[in-house]
């Protein structure tokens, strides 16, 4: 268990500015790309270095870090961190034949080089890791500061998720089939009943700790698995909430990582008949696009969902209820690697 | 090339390679310090400025004390561009 202090995020919805979340920016050339802000806080010589993904989470994370409050460490979830800059630096070392190779891209290049930056930028010199796992690279740095705290309870961390559309990772993965082929407004995405879905951006912070003060949300569990067996994937969260759910409470609120992909959507329309019919379903990847951490989005936006109302347009199935107390999480990339998270509110 | 029209490309080049978003050529002005005071660069960017004499220029700096002196401000570099430039 972990309680969360603070949050701060930068996606495609503008969210550092003000967590505007009835706006709907749409796909442009099919991707949702993050809209950045001036970054006011990374010194500019240090700013002109970064990569876009290093720019998002070192940019996502400053607000956070305060002087006067050190965390007492980084942990970070981040599929491909500086692909852009790594891909660069590859082919320099080609098209120079490994001769003149300019050190910029080089230091970008690495999966651990935000966490990396913000331990110099803000002089952190604890615990500094950053988890690689593609779609549950986020997941392994939540279980992470949960080892943490329980070691060192007294602690408070840094934990976040950031990726970054890289033109080589697009690529690629367009040619394999795991975007839409077609244009889709992210305004009708669910509709669009195809393979595929639309990639996005972003980064989502946190500060978090053992401490129950001042929290705006309490992580009570997690859980992981990788299969591709849906009736699984169902008994997995079945298991899940038995075990994890305080008896006398129920799941007011189910945070679906549905993507408008037709693969994977029987993954969400199988954990969802194991609601409660006054379980509301809510989804945000029509806000987001999807990535492999887009799930650190997906709780910044439950703390959200813990403080203020749910926008229409993010309903799937509403209820009678207006404030939530219990959201469940179930997130699912590609159809291979799944979590669950459960949220709880302050009282 | 005159030297003008070199130092311009010059300035062109440094903002390209060292991704001086917000800097204009007209913003440097030939004699002032690139490193340290003036354009502020440090000690990262000089690798990137002696790739650059080397890619585009042909010119292969390998004695550090030597890189200093000519990556002193724009005068200083395109001085030594006009000497020993081998394309």
């Amino acid at each position: 268990m972990l309680y969360i202090h603070k949050t701060f995020s930068i996606s495609v919805q503008q969210n550092l500015l003000q967590a505007n979340i009835e706006l709907i920016n749409e796909p442009v050339n099919k991707k949702l790309q993050a809209i950045e802000p001036a970054y006011e806080k990374i010194p500019p010589g240090i700013l002109r270095r970064m990569g876009k993904s290093i720019r998002m989470g070192v940019g996502a994370a400053l607000p956070l870090m305060s002087e006067t409050d050190p965390v007492n460490g980084i942990i970070m979830g981040s599929a491909n961190a500086g692909m852009e800059e790594c891909v660069k630096f590859l082919n320099q070392i080609v098209q120079y034949e490994e001769g003149q190779l300019t050190p910029g891209n080089f230091v970008q290049s690495t999966g651990n080089v935000i966490a990396g930056q913000l331990g110099l930028i803000t002089r952190n010199k604890g615990y500094n890791v950053t988890h690689v796992h593609a779609g549950l690279a986020f997941e392994n740095a939540v279980l992470d500061a949960i080892m943490q705290l329980n070691t060192n309870p007294s602690n408070s961390y840094l934990l976040g998720g950031v990726d970054e559309i890289s033109s080589f990772h697009y690529n690629i993965e367009a040619l394999a089939g795991t975007y839409k082929k077609e244009e889709v407004s992210n305004k009708v995405l669910y509709e669009a009943g195809s393979p595929g879905y639309l990639v996005g951006e972003g980064a989502a912070m946190f500060v978090v700790s053992a401490e129950a003060n001042n929290f705006i949300a309490k992580l009570t569990a997690i859980a992981t698995i990788h299969s591709t067996d849906i009736e699984l994937v169902q008994a997995q969260l079945k298991m899940f909430l038995q075990k994890n759910l305080e008896a006398g409470t129920a799941i007011d609120l189910f945070l679906s990582g549905e993507n408008g992909d037709n693969r994977t959507l029987p993954f969400y329309t199988a954990c969802e008949t194991l609601l409660a019919d006054d379980t509301a379903i809510v989804r945000y990847k029509h806000m987001t696009g999807d990535f492999p951490t887009a799930s650190a989005l997906g709780l910044w936006y439950a703390c959200e969902f813990l403080q203020q109302q749910v926008p229409q347009h993010m309903f799937k199935k509403k209820t009678s209820k207006t404030s939530y107390r219990n959201i469940l999480l179930y997130n699912n990339f590609k159809g291979l690697q799944h979590s669950f998270i459960l949220v709880s509110k302050a009282w | 090339m005159e030297t003008a029209e070199l130092k311009l490309q010059v300035k062109k080049q440094i903002i390209e390679f060292l991704n001086l978003i917000s800097v204009k050529p007209e913003d440097i002005k030939d004699d002032e310090p690139l490193f340290g005071e003036g354009l502020g660069l440090d000690s990262i960017d000089s690798i990137e400025l002696i790739v650059l004499l080397g890619r585009e220029y042909g010119i292969d700096i390998k004695d550090p004390k030597e890189g200093r002196k000519v990556l002193t401000d724009i005068n200083t570099m395109v001085a030594y561009i006009e000497q020993h430039r081998t394309k």
